[in-house]
């Protein structure tokens, strides 16, 4: 019998529900995002069918291919960024089954479309297809439908492809200064393209944004949602060249992820060869403990953090993404906005960004926590370790993306309350992640993909990321007042005042989850063990 | 059957008593009594799936049980985990080490993490690494260790800090004959100084050959335990094994097409 493409679907949907069987608060998030994903389709919907019911044919033109074009971005650094991929269905496992590529391909493509975010892309997008019909009638209905469905499948090729390349890059551990320049050109080409759309709605130019609108319907991005528009306005003959210009590019997309994948499933059975290492002259305890560090406990500890940090693939890459979008992203704000003040807020988001990564950092290892439960670590020990171990990477970098904002506004004068806001954010982030880490944690899947994550993972990571971040934001309020309020005398101030502020909530966090990790230790254990 | 009874210990290195877990509806084990002699060398047989992992994992505090109490030296795993876990050293098993560490890296780890002097794990990481043929110098992640030598410093991490009670779950699966008989004079040798073990298997050979007392698991409950002697009887081991726990041992007429 030959296997098809439902047979991936299924597959996909069974390990969904059998993921939230029995696990009442996965099945609480997924409800959520469910609900919050309906919400945003709606609203999509609404959105998307508007130029249509207002007979606007020019601003249909200039709105649906940018929005579409931002769909895209979101599909392709969203991933990145917070919610991972879901890889319920890893390649690898498909690696003994004689299967041909194709049909591989084509199944997990299609499986990836049967989820949550792809399916409210799709019912958000049909607002186009709406428009559309109120502009050209059905016939630029039928065009814009096929558009819209070219334009999800666009969007999953994307994502998938370009996390694949990702988790090929970082996994083999020569490459990965490449995966980081890589990361960083693709981050940075987010810059022109807001400076773009904030000079545009600044400046309300209509005739500007309307040109780029028009760049960008003939482009991948935006051509799956122009079509329909093409033929209501009577460009009867750009149709078959944009549908062949986004079909070359899912092929194009899909072929390169298939050569990835290729390579993936190929290093999970034989991965490559163990690397030689010098040998160390030190003796053992110098080999793990660094100078700097007490030889004891906490001293142990701390350096097995740092060293994981930096050798396990899934936390190396969360470290290097976040150090990237951290400083590219407060400095196109600042550039694109022009004044001081505004990058506050951003990195207030940045410093919460910082304190995310140890949202899951129990899953990170897995079932190797049980060395620390059969040792009987304490918590606040534990979690005290962690955040130190954590903040030699993330301090330094904190504090250069202080330096390059103040620089990049041309307010070298403010870095000292830059590093204070910023300080004050991530002590503050730490406070809310430090109990969701201990509360919240779930098994990641022991596969190569470094963003990979088992089904609903994906929801919970999301939504715990945008929760504690809007919990900075909120809990740092008394900073910002004063930052804003009394402007000159927060130059002097706020580096102090920043310090002591995270600082102090970070002690909280550490007093209010140490004894909750000492309470829950073997179930801790229990929910970050992945089933086999 | 007639259990035999085992000589009452007054202190025993580890004694568990109405052990009770359930997953979901299924239950793993079902009300498990023992005792485990100071200075025995214990072996805890069953079939794959008898609740071997779950009774050890419950007895060192790895896994809360819903029922029952489990005592090391008589401290109490539950109420009192800080003292019972500083004289236990385990070796899990189908749990990961901290595998991007580098094996003597992670025994430096396991040492400190103990409240070890620092100079106390030098020389003895150096040493174990040394006996146990696994290099002090050698840099190689433990993630890139073969099967065999996973469980060899996996040993080492659990004995680093010379414990009174070795709890193994597998010590010799998927280790070659010559690790293993290794392994088995470390064993022997720290129990004829004083120290207990107690170690799951499934291999009656290494069972006999090693062990003073045995238990035999079966559907999460002790079928039959005592001295070796008094459970072997005047038959093999693996007789009285399939005898208690039952089971297919051939095929009959299908899987004609094989």
């Amino acid at each position: 019998m030959a296997v098809g493409v439902r047979h991936f679907v299924k597959l996909k949907l069974r390990i969904t529900a059998n993921g939230l069987r029995g696990q009442t608060w996965r099945v609480v998030l997924f409800v959520l995002g469910a609900v919050l994903a309906t919400g945003a389709a709606i609203g999509g919907y609404a959105l998307f069918s508007l130029p249509g019911l207002l007979g606007e044919q020019r601003a249909a033109e200039v709105a649906l291919p940018l929005a579409g074009g931002l769909l895209m971005l979101g599909w392709l650094f969203l991933p990145l960024v917070f919610f991972g991929v879901d890889e319920s269905l890893d390649p690898a496992r498909f690696a003994l089954l004689p299967l041909p590529r194709r049909t591989l391909i084509r199944g997990l493509f299609v499986a990836s479309l049967a989820g949550v975010p792809a399916v409210a892309t799709f019912a958000g997008t049909l607002g186009m297809v709406d428009s559309a019909a109120r502009l050209g009638g059905p016939g630029a209905a039928i065009v814009a439908f096929v558009g819209v469905v070219t334009g999800i499948l666009l969007c999953a090729a994307i994502s998938r492809s370009l996390t694949s390349t990702f988790a090929t890059a970082l996994r083999s551990r020569r490459a990965r200064d490449l995966a980081t320049v890589l990361l960083a050109c693709v981050a940075a080409l987010l810059g022109p393209l807001q400076l773009a759309a904030l000079a545009g709605a600044e400046n309300a130019d209509w005739t500007g944004l309307a040109r780029v609108a028009d760049v960008i319907a003939w482009t991948p991005f935006g051509a799956p949602y122009s079509m329909g528009l093409d033929v209501a306005a009577g460009r009867l003959w750009a149709v078959p060249v944009k549908l062949a210009l986004v079909l070359a590019t899912i092929g194009l997309l899909l072929w390169w992820w298939s050569a990835t994948l290729e390579r993936a499933m190929l290093g999970a059975v034989g991965r490559s060869g163990p690397r030689e290492r010098p040998e160390s002259a030190h003796k053992p305890v110098a080999q793990l403990v660094p100078a700097w560090l007490p030889r004891t406990r906490f001293g142990a500890l701390t350096a097995r953090e740092m060293r994981y940090w930096w050798r396990e693939t899934r936390r190396r890459a969360s470290l290097i993404t976040f150090s990237v979008v951290g400083v590219f992203l407060p400095v196109f704000i600042g550039v694109s906005s022009g004044s001081a003040g505004a990058p506050t807020g951003m990195l207030i988001f940045v410093g919460a960004l910082a304190a995310v990564s140890l949202a899951n950092q129990f899953g990170f290892e897995g079932s190797a926590y049980a060395a620390n439960v059969v040792a009987g670590v304490p918590g606040r020990l534990e979690l005290t370790s962690r955040v130190a171990g954590f903040s030699v990477y993330v301090a330094p970098t904190l504090l250069v993306i202080a330096v390059v904002v103040g620089l990049a506004v041309g307010r070298p004068e403010t870095v000292p309350a830059l590093i204070g806001m910023l300080a004050a954010a991530y002590g503050v982030g730490l406070a809310l992640v430090l109990p969701i880490s201990v509360r919240m944690a779930y098994a990641l899947p022991d596969t190569a993909n470094p963003f990979a994550l088992s089904s609903g993972g994906g929801m919970a990571k999301g939504l715990l990321t945008f929760a504690a971040m809007l919990g900075a934001a909120v809990i740092t309020v008394p900073m910002q007042l004063v930052a804003f309020l009394a402007h000159d005398v927060w130059l002097w101030i706020g580096l102090p005042l920043g310090l002591l502020y995270g600082a102090g909530a970070l002690l909280l966090g550490l007093r209010l989850a140490g004894p909750m990790l000492d309470r829950r230790m073997p179930e801790l254990l229990a929910t970050v063990t992945a089933r086999q | 059957m007639t259990i035999p009874q085992q000589r009452v210990c007054p202190d025993p290195a580890l004694a568990l008593r109405g052990l009770v877990k359930r997953f979901d509806t299924r239950l793993a084990v079902a009300g498990i009594d023992l005792d485990v002699p100071a200075g025995s060398f214990f072996g805890l047989l069953g079939p794959n799936g008898a609740g071997k992992t779950t009774t050890l994992s419950m007895a060192v505090g790895l896994l809360r049980p819903d029922a029952g109490q489990a005592r090391i030296l008589s401290h109490d795993v539950w109420a009192d985990p800080a003292a019972a876990k500083a004289r236990i050293g385990v070796l899990p098993d189908g749990v990961r080490l901290f595998d991007r560490l580098t094996g003597t890296e992670l025994l430096a780890y396991h040492g400190l993490l103990r409240g070890m002097d620092a100079d106390v794990v030098d020389q003895r990481a150096a040493e174990l690494l040394d006996v146990l043929a696994l290099g002090a110098d050698n840099r190689t992640l433990v993630v890139d260790y073969s099967a065999g030598m996973k469980k060899k410093i996996g040993l080492a991490c659990a004995m680093l800090h010379a414990p009174r009670l070795l709890v193994l779950d597998e010590p010799f699966e998927a280790v070659d004959p010559v690790s293993a008989a290794l392994i088995r004079d470390i064993l022997r040798r720290y129990v004829s100084g004083g120290g207990t073990v107690v170690f799951s298997s499934h291999v009656m050979a290494v069972v006999e050959r090693l062990c003073s007392h045995v238990a035999i698991l079966a559907g999460g409950t002790i079928r039959l335990h005592g001295t070796l002697a008094e459970v072997r009887g005047e038959r093999s081991l693996e007789d009285v094994f399939v005898e208690v726990v039952g089971g297919r041992m051939a095929t009959g007429s299908e899987l004609a097409w094989l």
